[in-house]
């Protein structure tokens, strides 16, 4: 019984050194991880709305923040969206900048799992630039008689990226008349 | 009825679609290894099953009621691995006890399994996923399901490569790894299915 | 035997892929780019190194009776070091790489390094044998990344290599390829033994 106590003491001991080791390793790299994770969003948000000084969110949407882009005047220069949809192998996000008259400005693919040599050509910039002044009634891919060039061999992530900016935008549109009432509400209160 | 839909579903992308061996690349040591033979192909798979299911079970408390509220995350792979380390003792003490037979025939296998990397694999992937309670069970039983069917397809294969003629560099493990590629092709035609 | 063979061991005699068969996981997993592969060796190599230091220096204070437990202590203490390091300094990598990181644990290869050497052998010898063995291990993934990358997307390292007619032999990145040109190399190796 002695000896088990002993074994169990033994590795109880290295589990523990261990465990402290981790902590303190940890306690240094979780806050270059967080800052990480929040650049690359950053980064992501003034590429695709590089007119956009400060950003304020808005609303959720595929549970990460909706944000309007303003300029040094405060004057909304455009919005910002996460588009999310399940393609060929599994979720493809992209980062989604938005005109204030709501036609796509730019869109950069942040995250896919495509099959490499044919939907992963998605991040390819030529394939993103395709989506830039398009509207909500032209997000269509070639296939089902839309202007979006699909990528060879990939119809299905084509169409993925066009239904997520496609719905992301019917999202923003609910917002923004939801907006407007409420700022011509004020108005009329003002008055 | 949806509930049945969604349990489908996963069963069929646990199995073909993102079959462990085959598209994720886990568990290759023991479907090399363990593939010679077909009885010994099946008892592997059937061990490995049970103790992946086990081990989904486990690992799934472990984080939601241990390292979530605690904040210790970081310490996952070393819980993870200790979890599966001594469910596998003590499935193997239990069974040695209760079972005689079934003993006699997963025994052996056993100890092989800690090293698997698909049981430790599926315990992470069902945190990455955040699979529900049953949904980290049921997935562990289909990726286990996945595991067993291609390696007694395998072991089925290599029974007749036995026999064959073949140059004398390519016997053994360089025809199986070829005969693994040929497979993982045919697997490919699943990937994109969604039901 | 000699430092110098201890080091060597590894790199063609006994690789620990080609010859030993250990470890095939993450070597057909992420050999798909020569940038993963060189990631993923160097990750290996750091918890090889560190595991053998650790357990040759432990070795004799642990019963033989936990000695297996506790070695994987060890091991998945260096490897959650390694996972949480590259998490914060190289995102784009630990991305890449994903599961096959934590998955270092049950690499055969370093528990049986661990089993079979520094359970057994000095410190100076255990690092020797630790840089050795990962050293090959990694020029094994190096070998079979730079195929597959070069026939598979016709760059090398995300350069383009090859001339702009050439059409990228898509199956050697994809999963099936991996499997075959690990096939062909074995069958090779194989040949050259005898």
């Amino acid at each position: 019984m002695k000896y088990y106590l002993k074994l169990g003491f033994v590795l109880l001991i290295i589990t523990i050194i261990a465990s402290g080791v981790l902590a303190y390793i940890n306690s240094i790299t979780k806050p270059i991880i967080e800052k990480n994770q929040r650049k690359t969003k950053e980064e992501a948000r003034l590429e695709v709305l590089p007119s956009a000084v400060t950003f304020d969110s808005i609303s959720y949407f595929n549970d990460e923040v909706v944000y309007t882009g303003k300029n040094e005047k405060g004057e909304i220069v455009g919005y910002t969206f996460v588009a999310s949809l399940y393609g060929y192998s599994g979720d493809v996000k992209s980062m989604i900048g938005v005109t204030p008259e709501l036609a796509v400005n730019k869109i950069k693919i942040i995250e896919q799992k495509e099959t490499p040599g044919l939907g992963a050509n998605c991040q390819k910039q030529e394939f993103q630039k395709q989506f830039e002044n398009k509207i909500k009634s032209s997000m269509m891919v070639d296939k089902d008689g839309g202007e979006i060039i699909s990528i060879t061999g990939a119809t299905i992530t084509t169409r993925t990226i066009a239904n997520s900016i496609k719905t992301g935008l019917a999202m923003l549109e609910e917002i923004t008349s939801e907006l407007e009432e409420l700022t011509s509400d004020k108005e009329e209160k003002v008055k | 009825m949806e509930f049945v839909a969604k349990i489908f579903s996963m069963a069929i992308a646990a199995i073909f679609v993102q079959n462990f061996v085959l598209a994720r690349f886990l568990g290759l040591c023991p479907y090399i290894g363990v593939s010679k033979k077909l009885d010994s192909a099946l008892g592997m798979g059937m061990a490995v099953i049970f103790v992946m299911t086990m081990a989904s079970t486990f690992t799934w408390l472990i984080q939601t009621y241990l390292l979530v509220p605690f904040k210790i995350e970081f310490l996952q792979t070393i819980a993870f691995i200790l979890t599966i380390a001594s469910l596998v003792q003590l499935v193997e003490m239990v069974i040695q006890k209760t079972a005689p037979a079934l003993y006699k025939a997963l025994g052996v296998f056993l100890p092989l399994i800690t090293t698997n990397c698909a049981v430790l694999g599926v315990a992470i992937l069902n945190i990455n996923e955040k699979f529900s309670f049953i949904e980290a069970i049921l997935n562990g039983f289909f990726a286990g399901l996945g595991f067993t069917l291609v390696l007694l397809l395998m072991a089925g294969i290599r029974e007749k490569l036995d026999k064959a003629e073949l140059p004398k560099s390519m016997k053994g493990m360089p025809i199986a790894m070829i005969v693994a590629g040929c497979m993982a092709l045919a697997f490919f035609g699943f990937a994109g299915l969604k039901i | 035997m000699t430092i110098f063979k201890e080091f060597t061991k590894g790199f063609v005699k006994e690789n620990p892929v080609f010859v030993m068969a250990l470890g095939l996981c993450p070597v057909l997993a992420v050999s798909s780019s020569v940038e993963n592969a060189i990631g993923m060796g160097a990750a290996a190599t750091f918890v090889l190194v560190f595991s053998n230091i650790f357990i040759s220096l432990i070795k004799n204070f642990i019963p033989n009776k936990i000695r297996i437990p506790s070695y994987i202590v060890v091991i998945a203490s260096f490897v959650t070091i390694v996972d949480m390091v590259m998490e914060a300094y190289v995102p784009a990598l630990h991305k890449n790489l994903g599961l096959f990181i934590p998955l270092i644990v049950v690499n055969c290869i370093i528990l049986g390094r661990a089993e079979a050497f520094a359970g057994k052998n000095n410190v100076i010898r255990s690092i020797v044998d630790g840089l050795g063995m990962g050293i090959g291990f990694t020029l094994a993934l190096i070998v079979i990344a730079i195929i597959r990358e070069i026939l598979g997307a016709g760059q090398l390292l995300g350069f383009d290599v090859l001339p702009e007619t050439y059409k990228p032999m898509l199956i050697a990145i994809l999963a099936p390829g991996a499997f075959i040109v690990m096939g062909l190399l074995m069958g090779l190796m194989n040949m050259k033994k005898k």
